[in-house]
Order: C-alpha cells, then sequence, then structure tokens
C-alpha cells in the first residue's frame, strides 16, 4: 500500500479486517435464517438475496481488497462496473429477443423494460469506449505526476 | 529480464505493476463469470414451472462452505499484514490456516457434494398410475417402520388408493418447488395424468440379466476345432467349458451383461459363430454411481438387460418400490445432461472449484523455499506479491458469496 496516501496503519488495518469477517458471518447467517424462517416469493427471495450478496461483495471489494485506499483503479473500476450493465443489457436484449424477431408486444414483459435494457446494452460499452479513448489520450494524471517531477529532479541533482 | 516497477507504483498509472495486472485479470474474470452468472439468470426465469431443480442443494452445507471461504478470505488478508509488518512466522501460520480452508473447501465440494448428486435419480415414468399398484406391493410396510414413524406419519397411512398421490406430490413439490401454492400443485397434477412425472431417490438394487453364451457352431473347415472352441470359451471365463457341453453346442453359462459381450465379440472374431440368450434375472444390491441410463435400454435378443430398478423415494427411508423397466420413460442421475440446472450448476461451480483450486496451487507455491526465496531478496516485493494473491483470493470468494444465494436458496 505505499501507493496509497492515506491508507491506515497495519494494527487499525487488522482491526477493520476482523469487523468485515464479523460482517460477512453476520450476512450469511442471516440469508440463511431468512430462507429458513420465512417462505417467501421468488423474487423477494431473490433481491434479498442478492442485496445481502451484494452488502457482503462490497465490503470485501473495500477492505479486504483495498479498494477503498486505492483510487486510482478508477479506470478498471469503470470497466467492471460497465460490464455488469453490460450484461444486464444483453439479457435485456436477449428476454426482448421472441423467436427469431424482436418482439415489443409480449403480454409477460412491459416494453419499457426491454428498451432501457437494450438502450444500457448499446450506451455503456459506448461510453466506455469514449472513457478509454479519452483515458490514453490525456496525460499522467496530476496526482501521480508530482512523485514523477521529484524523482527526476532528484536524479539530476 | 527485470520487471520494473515491482514494488515502486508506476508514475502514470499510480500502482506498482502487479497490482495493476491482477486488477485487469479480475477484469477479465467478471466479464467470464458474468457471462455464465447472466445463463444462469437467464435460464432460471426461462424456465417452465416444475422443471427447475429446487429444494436440492443442503442449506447447511452451502452455508457451511460459505463460512470456510469467507474464514480463509480472512486469513489471507492477515497473512499480508503479517508481511507488512516484517513477521514471516506470522505470514505461515495464516496462509496454512488459509490452504486448510481452501482443501476443505474442495473436499466438501468435491468429495460430498458432487458425488451425492451423481447418485441421486430422477425417474420419469411412462404411465404415473403404475405407481398405485406399486405402493400397495410395498410403500405401506412403513407406518409401523421405527425411528422415522412419527414424521412420515401423515403419509405413512396413505399407502392406499388416492393418498399415495398427495405423498407423491409432497415428495414433487420439495423438489421442484420447495413449497406447496396453486402453481405447484397445477403442476404436479398435470404430470400426474399424463406421465411427466419425475420422481427423485436412490437406486437401492436392481435386477439385472444373466446370459448364456453358447457357441454353436464352427469353421470346421478353416482348421478350427471343437477342442479350440472349448479353449476359447476357457479363455473367455468359462472354468470348465467341455463340462458345459450340451445339445450340440458348448455354453458359458449365467454370465454378465459386459463380459457375455465382449465373449461375443471375441469369439467371434475367432471364427465361431455364437448365440447370447438370457438365462433368467439377479438381483443386485447396489449403490451405483452415475448409473447411465443406456443401461436400462440395452437388450439381448429382445429382453432388456436389466429388468427392474428399487427406487428407495426421497424422504422415505424405508420406503422402496419396484419399477419394471417397461414403464420407465427415462432414468437419469443428477449428472450434467440430467437438466438445464445441473448443465449450469456443475459448470459455474466447477469453474469456481477450479478457481480455488489453482489458487491452493499459488499458495503452496509460496510457502515453499523455491517462493520464499523472493523474501530473502526483496522483502517488499513479496510482500506484493503475497498482497496480488490475496486480490485474487477474495475475488473467488466474492464469486462464491454470489453463488451461495443463487444456487442454494432460489
Amino acid at each position: 500500500m505505499s501507493d496509497s496516501h492515506d491508507s491506515p496503519t497495519i494494527p487499525d488495518l487488522i482491526k477493520k479486517f476482523h469487523f468485515v469477517g464479523g460482517v460477512l458471518v453476520f450476512g450469511t447467517i442471516i440469508t440463511f435464517v431468512i430462507d429458513l424462517m420465512f417462505a417467501l416469493p421468488l423474487a423477494l427471495s431473490a433481491v434479498i438475496g442478492l442485496l445481502i450478496a451484494l452488502v457482503k461483495a462490497s465490503f470485501v471489494v473495500a477492505v479486504f481488497m483495498h479498494y477503498k485506499w486505492d483510487k486510482k483503479l478508477i479506470w478498471i473500476t469503470w470497466t467492471m462496473v460497465l460490464t455488469f450493465f453490460f450484461f444486464a443489457g444483453m439479457m435485456g436484449l436477449i428476454i426482448w429477443a421472441d423467436g427469431d424477431a424482436p418482439n415489443l408486444a409480449r403480454n409477460e414483459m412491459s416494453a419499457i423494460w426491454v428498451l432501457l435494457a437494450s438502450l444500457l446494452g448499446v450506451v455503456l460499452p459506448a461510453s466506455f469506449t469514449v472513457f478509454t479513448v479519452k483515458m490514453l489520450s490525456q496525460p499522467a494524471p496530476v496526482e501521480a505526476a508530482a512523485p514523477k517531477a521529484r524523482r527526476t529532479a532528484k536524479k539530476k541533482s | 529480464m527485470e520487471i520494473p516497477y515491482t514494488v515502486k507504483p508506476r508514475p502514470d498509472t499510480g500502482l506498482y505493476n502487479a497490482k495493476l495486472g491482477i486488477w485487469l485479470f479480475l477484469a477479465s474474470e467478471v466479464m467470464l463469470f458474468g457471462a455464465l452468472f447472466s445463463s444462469y439468470v437467464l435460464l432460471r426465469v426461462g424456465a417452465e414451472p416444475g422443471t427447475w431443480s429446487m429444494g436440492l442443494m443442503d442449506l447447511f452445507v452451502g452455508a457451511g462452505n460459505t463460512m470456510v471461504l469467507i474464514a480463509s478470505s480472512m486469513f489471507v488478508v492477515l497473512a499480508w499484514a503479517e508481511l507488512k509488518q516484517g513477521n514471516l512466522a506470522g505470514y505461515k501460520k495464516w496462509k496454512w490456516a488459509t490452504i486448510a480452508c481452501a482443501v476443505l473447501f474442495l473436499c466438501v465440494k468435491w468429495g460430498y457434494e458432487w458425488p451425492s448428486k451423481f447418485k441421486h435419480y430422477d425417474v420419469w415414468l411412462n404411465n404415473a398410475t403404475v405407481l398405485h399398484e406399486k405402493f400397495d406391493e410395498g410403500y405401506h410396510e412403513v407406518a409401523s417402520h421405527g425411528e422415522h414413524a412419527d414424521d412420515e406419519h401423515e403419509h405413512g397411512d396413505a399407502a392406499h388408493g388416492g393418498d399415495v398421490e398427495k405423498h407423491v406430490e409432497k415428495i414433487y413439490t420439495t423438489r421442484f418447488f420447495k413449497e406447496r401454492s396453486e402453481p405447484s400443485h397445477a403442476a404436479f397434477d398435470d404430470a400426474w395424468r399424463n406421465g411427466t412425472l419425475a420422481l427423485s431417490g436412490h437406486i437401492n438394487a436392481y435386477e439385472e440379466a444373466q446370459i448364456d453364451v453358447r457357441i454353436t457352431d464352427w469353421k470346421a473347415d478353416a482348421g478350427v476345432s471343437e477342442a479350440d472352441a472349448e479353449k476359447a470359451l476357457a479363455k473367455q471365463g468359462a472354468e470348465d467349458a467341455a463340462g458345459l457341453r450340451l445339445n450340440g453346442g458348448l455354453l458359458l453359462s449365467k454370465t454378465g451383461y459386459d463380459i457375455a459381450k465382449r465373449a461375443e465379440y471375441a469369439l467371434g472374431q475367432a471364427g465361431f459363430t455364437v448365440a447370447l440368450s438370457v438365462a433368467g434375472y439377479e438381483r443386485v444390491e447396489a449403490h451405483p454411481w452415475m448409473w447411465r441410463t443406456k443401461r436400462v435400454n440395452e437388450d439381448i435378443g429382445g429382453k432388456p438387460r436389466v429388468s427392474s430398478i428399487v427406487f428407495g423415494l426421497d424422504h422415505s427411508h424405508h420406503q422402496e418400490i419396484t419399477l419394471d423397466v417397461g414403464d420407465i420413460k427415462r432414468l437419469s442421475a443428477y449428472e450434467p445432461k440430467h437438466s438445464t440446472f445441473f448443465g449450469i450448476y456443475y459448470t459455474i461451480t466447477g469453474l469456481h472449484a477450479a478457481h480455488v483450486f489453482g489458487g491452493i496451487l499459488i499458495m503452496l507455491y509460496n510457502m515453499l523455499p523455491i517462493g520464499l526465496g523472493l523474501w530473502h531478496r526483496d522483502r517488499e516485493q513479496f510482500t506484493n506479491r503475497i498482497e496480488t494473491f490475496g486480490l485474487f483470493w477474495h475475488f473467488v470468494d466474492l464469486v462464491w458469496i454470489f453463488l451461495f444465494p443463487i444456487l442454494y436458496i432460489l
């Protein structure tokens, strides 16, 4: 973590690790108990189960993977977030397709959802491309440029 | 070749190279698993009611394995923290704990969960009403049987007439719907009447054909004699071929299907005329592992290789019914080809388990002298290496965090 500016000290981190471990165990137990105690409809149990999983996952990414202190990973994060929405969009397109032809008039699916999903599937990869091109064409971020400048200065002296 | 920026962050990315590399790798992994997760969701949502396997996964085992992976994720990050503080002994302690967790996870997955699925069967009958008589034959015994008598009571008495239907519905509902509801009842009714019903359970025994292999003729003009035939037959497993001589032929009697088929081929090649016939059936006690469906379809001269199977129904350990092969439309273990659910289940959990396995190999490398050498050469680089492995390991944990609710609860 030499590359992070505001990361806590190791003993502090270890405390955080224990806390996150507790959160994960707790989340698993809750999922388990809810499933055993309540007979929920599929949609509701899907939402609850996946929300708990999402909270657990966020803690793992933020603390175990030090993401919280590695802000410079922001571009890669874009890749991942866009991937997620891209798949959502792809699913929209597939659900939209009825047999071989797109069919907006299906009873079981409101057209607006398919449209939104398809839009995501098109817009997000496009925006990702734009971001990538933009990132590649700009000079190094200011934050990172500073140590570089210092180092060259040292070499010269 | 010296790889640059293994310790110091690269100025333009602000990260040391390995960390950027592993995050890019993880980004590609997100796409890989994302595709599989999307496939799962699409298949799940698109499945007709009553065709998706539910209530099959053992929630306790799944939650237990989740805990094991959480613990390993915790240990791997603590190992890194120890290295950060320059404590190699502490690193080794936590790393061994991580490896132990990973091995435990795989043992549960590959040693218990998968095999117990491979030994579990669904059977589809041509005509479900045959169950009425089947249940009358043997099933009602159970009501007076020991340990499960109490909780089985409601369907223990239920062996006769229409009540059989109730019990089968209960099994069917747990299997495909978890809870009883209007749609589940309608689906069961439909399946019961048109014969698409699937019963789940274990094969406890089966009746397999005993086959006579008979040599009826040999090519004397090609120099093959009766003595040769006796020898050839003895070679195929007849202890005393001469003693088995009867009606102008030589006989290898009551042998198993595979031996008979092999003998038929080998003897045919050697110039003998061979006839196979079913001598009778023998009950084989068995809990077969992936007993292939084709075995019930094989036959010898029109007689089935297997005449019937003894099927122990789910949730009723003392209850068996004997099903004639002629009544069976399809019999399938919970192997990948069984159903869409198992196809995607083995694909996703298999890919995840492969990641766990790969992780174990890398962890072992980093524990052996060959891997630890780096610690003595460059402590910071080794610490960074362990950090990047940790990132991979957390990702594997992340995948499981999502797999657990999807596979075990939904």
